[in-house]
């Protein structure tokens, strides 16, 4: 699993993926860590499947009795089928997750781990030393689904949007925009249902100082290929299955 | 336990809970053909007396049963939620083995051991508990094997006492065959049970 840190100050961003020993079949992922000097929140800790390389990979640079938080942004297997792996390994950690799936992400196994769910508006992780965002993203493409924002950080962690079906090794930043543009197109406009979730996002996410755009699968946005990506996301009509 | 012993103890605990509903339909039929069989020798009076204790004994042959399934079902239940945790128990296990093998080289590497242990710990706990499941229901089977075979006796005997019955003969060769069809049925489907029980290697 390679891991590549993202933001580096008094904590750190670190993004897992491109694992080169997922089966074949299953969508790649890139999980993503906040670590701080002594907690460690899992955002979107992936499949069954991955459960082992991630802790395997977590386990660089936290001790497991520090891995305190997970997140999931939705109920998508490729998010959380992990859930009954880490209740075992976490008996004392919380799940961050919609209040609307705890029924449905329940069936993963959940008898261990305090699940903590997340209003429609969202609401905040604290870390203790870190506090971080969360921000409504809902029917983006989960009815119920939400990002992570980190302010001092300037990181937005944004699921699926941004998604784009990549080769195991590919590079883990948008590098040509343009040449990007056709790995995401069919992703968004099938997996998307909303045009008007979409503005709504938008209009959101442009409010926000973003210098990392971090989606769930794909390379990552930074600098001004997040403003592309919004600008982009905007005029873009997805729902295009009906 | 690996992954093919997991399915067959599912299909196992599954295919268990089907047979045992069987059998309860079957229970219940034998009941009502108690209650039949007695409005008929009420009818039938004088020449039906032998009868009478007759029906009075299947019905509560077929309560008995009754009783005996709905403890059994408990059992059953009891015993899938337990494939279940196993499962997952025995998932855990592999799953964090496969952590400590990749992590051999990682700065934490040794923080996962308590998580390690506590999991084999269940596991093991799950699976003494499990064998201990698996025999007492097999006790529990056995049990519902008597009143099945003593339905069947009797079911014998009322066909000799219908023949004095006159014209009432053959209503009750009717319900004395019934409950000997129906007891075989139990019979049967309880066997079955056993077998689908003892498929489950409870050994390890
Ligand atoms: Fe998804
Ligand atoms: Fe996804």
């Amino acid at each position: 699993m390679k891991m590549t840190k993202i933001y580096e100050g008094n904590y750190q961003w670190i993004m897992y993926g491109r694992d080169p020993n997922k089966p074949d079949k299953i969508i790649d992922t890139n999980q993503y860590v906040v670590r701080t000097a002594n907690r460690c929140l899992l955002i979107d800790p992936g499949g069954v499947e991955l459960f082992a390389p991630m802790l395997a990979a977590v386990l660089h640079h936290a001790p497991v009795d520090e891995i305190t938080d997970l997140f999931a942004s939705h109920q998508d297997p490729d998010i959380i089928s992990s859930l009954g792996l880490w209740d075992q390994a976490l008996p004392h950690a919380k799940l961050h997750a919609a209040g609307l799936w705890e029924g449905f992400l329940r069936h993963f196994g959940c008898d261990s781990i305090q699940y903590v769910p997340i209003q429609d508006n969202g609401g905040v992780i604290n870390l203790g030393s870190v506090e971080l965002q969360i921000i409504p993203a809902h029917y983006l493409h989960s009815s119920a689904n939400f990002n992570i924002y980190d302010p001092q950080a300037k990181i937005l962690f944004s699921g699926d949007i941004g998604a784009a079906l990549e080769s195991p090794d590919a590079p883990v930043f948008v590098d040509n925009f343009d040449a990007h543009i056709e790995k995401m197109r069919y992703f968004h406009q099938r997996w998307m249902p909303s045009n008007q979730a979409k503005r709504a996002w938008v209009e959101r996410v442009r409010s926000l100082d973003i210098d990392i755009l971090a989606p769930q699968h794909g390379r990552m946005f930074k600098g001004n290929d997040v403003k592309r990506f919004l600008d982009w996301f905007e005029s873009l009509q997805v729902g295009i299955a009906v | 336990m690996h992954v093919s012993q997991h399915k067959s103890q599912f299909v196992a605990v599954a295919s268990i809970a089907a047979e045992l509903s069987a059998v309860m339909e079957v229970a219940k039929e034998i009941s009502l053909a108690a209650a039949n069989a007695k409005a008929i020798a009420f009818r039938a009076g004088e020449k039906a007396k032998g009868f009478q204790p007759i029906t009075d004994f299947i019905n509560e042959l077929a309560k008995e049963t009754i009783e005996l399934v709905n403890n059994i079902n408990e059992h059953a239940l009891k015993l899938y939620r337990l494939t279940v945790i196993e499962y997952r128990m025995s998932e855990a296990c592999r799953r964090f083995e496969s952590v400590a093998v990749r992590s051999a080289n990682a700065t934490y590497a040794t923080t996962l051991k308590q998580s390690l242990d506590n999991a084999r710990q269940r596991r093991n706990d799950c699976q003494r508990q499990f064998a201990r499941h698996v025999s007492e229901l097999l006790a529990q089977l056995a049990d519902v094997m008597h009143p099945a075979r003593a339905a069947r006796v009797i079911a014998a005997n009322s066909r000799i006492e219908a023949s004095q019955a006159g014209e009432y003969l053959q209503s009750l060769q009717a319900v004395a065959e019934s409950v000997d069809n129906a007891a075989q049925i139990i019979h049967d489907k309880v066997h079955k049970c056993r077998s689908a029980l003892s498929v489950i290697n409870t050994d390890e």
